[in-house]
């Protein structure tokens, strides 16, 4: 008899058990049914008082635990602000030269009235990038999740869907419809409102994105998918997003390899764009939410 | 204002305890949106005006569906239980 199994080099193994063409030699490590079978089998009542027990004990630990956490957390919390500096005091840490800088500079520097505005989409245009591409990345993994396609849909939840919208398309629902009718157009004005006009008074970007997207949401909710879809298919929804954030990337791009610093002053209708930009990706996230929640497609 | 502020303020810890106290779902949703909505009018009232607005569309608008379609996806609404 020759030993060649057990003489083979501990790299080709190691190599068959990686791509998984054999079983590591003891299973007893890896395996649980080497347990030894139950000879008492316990009966049915026994079962579910012992099922009740521990679920009773749950229930009498669970607030208990609960209100604990709570009460660290708390603790911690509270420790951390009697650390903080007095609000509003003149010498605190976060009145330093930048703040008065951009107070002082803003206006001339990005040509946006509204401070905030300003700050996040010029002086901090890096991190509203980010954040960009963070809802654009959030999107494409709810996609993932939830999209509905012919490869995870099966005759089932087809017909399910198609019963259902059926039901909605044959009762419509008239408060619904009403209210959106009327408030829709005037939705979509103030959130294009909120929008343009970041540089000068409150909102810009995000504000006026989540408006739009919640105007889109609120039309889609009372005319249902298929009026949604003149407006707003898959593939437009897809070339929107994306448009939003590339518009982003290049605005963004031409600050960088101008100079930020020795910005010409014509330019300063960008942050303008910039809004826009950043309106289109937070609506088409939010819309697409709510799409891919409540249906699975576009 | 400075009175109508607490009154918002208490309306936030009433609203903040409540939540989890809730036994529906439906009701703790509800709850947490109108914790957003006080929320919104008293970033208005510390003059921080894109703050309020952020919190009044996401917070009180968008989180809310999405809480609602959660519920509805795993049939905890009333109405939805049924195939």
């Amino acid at each position: 008899m020759n030993k060649t199994p057990s003489k083979q080099s501990w790299w080709l193994r190691l190599v068959e058990w990686v791509d998984g063409d054999r079983e590591p030699k003891d299973q007893t490590l890896f395996v649980m049914e080497q347990r030894p079978p139950r000879h008492v089998q316990r009966s049915d009542a026994e079962f579910a008082t012992q099922d009740k027990h521990r679920l009773h004990r749950f229930r009498r630990w669970y607030p208990v635990c609960a209100v604990l956490i709570c009460l660290a957390l708390m603790g911690i919390l509270m420790a951390a602000v009697l650390t903080m500096p007095t609000f509003g005091e003149a010498d605190n840490p976060i009145n330093n030269e930048v703040a008065e800088h951009y107070l002082e500079y803003g206006l001339e520097e990005t040509g946006s009235a509204n401070v905030v505005t300003a700050m996040i989409l010029s002086y901090r245009g890096f991190d509203t990038l980010g954040e960009s591409c963070v809802l654009f990345l959030a999107v494409a993994a709810v996609m993932m999740l939830l999209l509905r396609d012919e490869k995870n849909t099966d005759e089932h939840d087809q017909q399910k869907q198609e019963r259902e919208d059926g039901i909605l398309a044959a009762h419509p629902d008239l408060i619904l419809r009403r209210a959106a009718w009327v408030l829709v157009p005037f939705v979509f004005l103030f959130a294009l409102y909120v929008l343009l006009n970041g540089e000068v008074s409150p909102g810009g970007g995000f504000s006026g994105g989540t408006i739009l997207g919640a105007g889109l949401i609120l039309y889609s909710a009372a005319y249902g998918p298929k009026q949604m879809r003149v407006l707003m298919d898959a593939r437009r929804y897809a070339a929107v997003r994306t448009f939003g954030l590339v518009l982003y990337v290049l605005l963004y791009g031409i600050y960088i390899f101008l100079g930020a610093n020795q910005m010409p002053n014509y330019l300063t209708g960008m942050t303008l764009l910039i809004d826009l930009a950043v309106g289109l990706v937070v609506a088409c996230t939010v819309y697409g939410f709510y799409v891919l929640f409540s249906r699975g497609e576009f | 204002m400075i009175v109508l502020e607490y009154i918002l303020l208490a309306g936030l810890v009433v609203c903040a305890v409540a939540a989890p106290l809730c036994k529906r779902l439906l009701t703790t949703v509800i709850v947490y949106m109108a914790f957003s909505l006080l929320m919104a009018v008293l970033w208005s009232l510390l003059q921080t005006p894109d703050l309020a607005i952020t919190e009044a569309a996401v917070g009180a608008g968008i989180t809310s569906i999405l809480f609602f379609l959660t519920l509805k996806k795993i049939h905890a609404l009333k109405g939805t239980r049924d195939e």
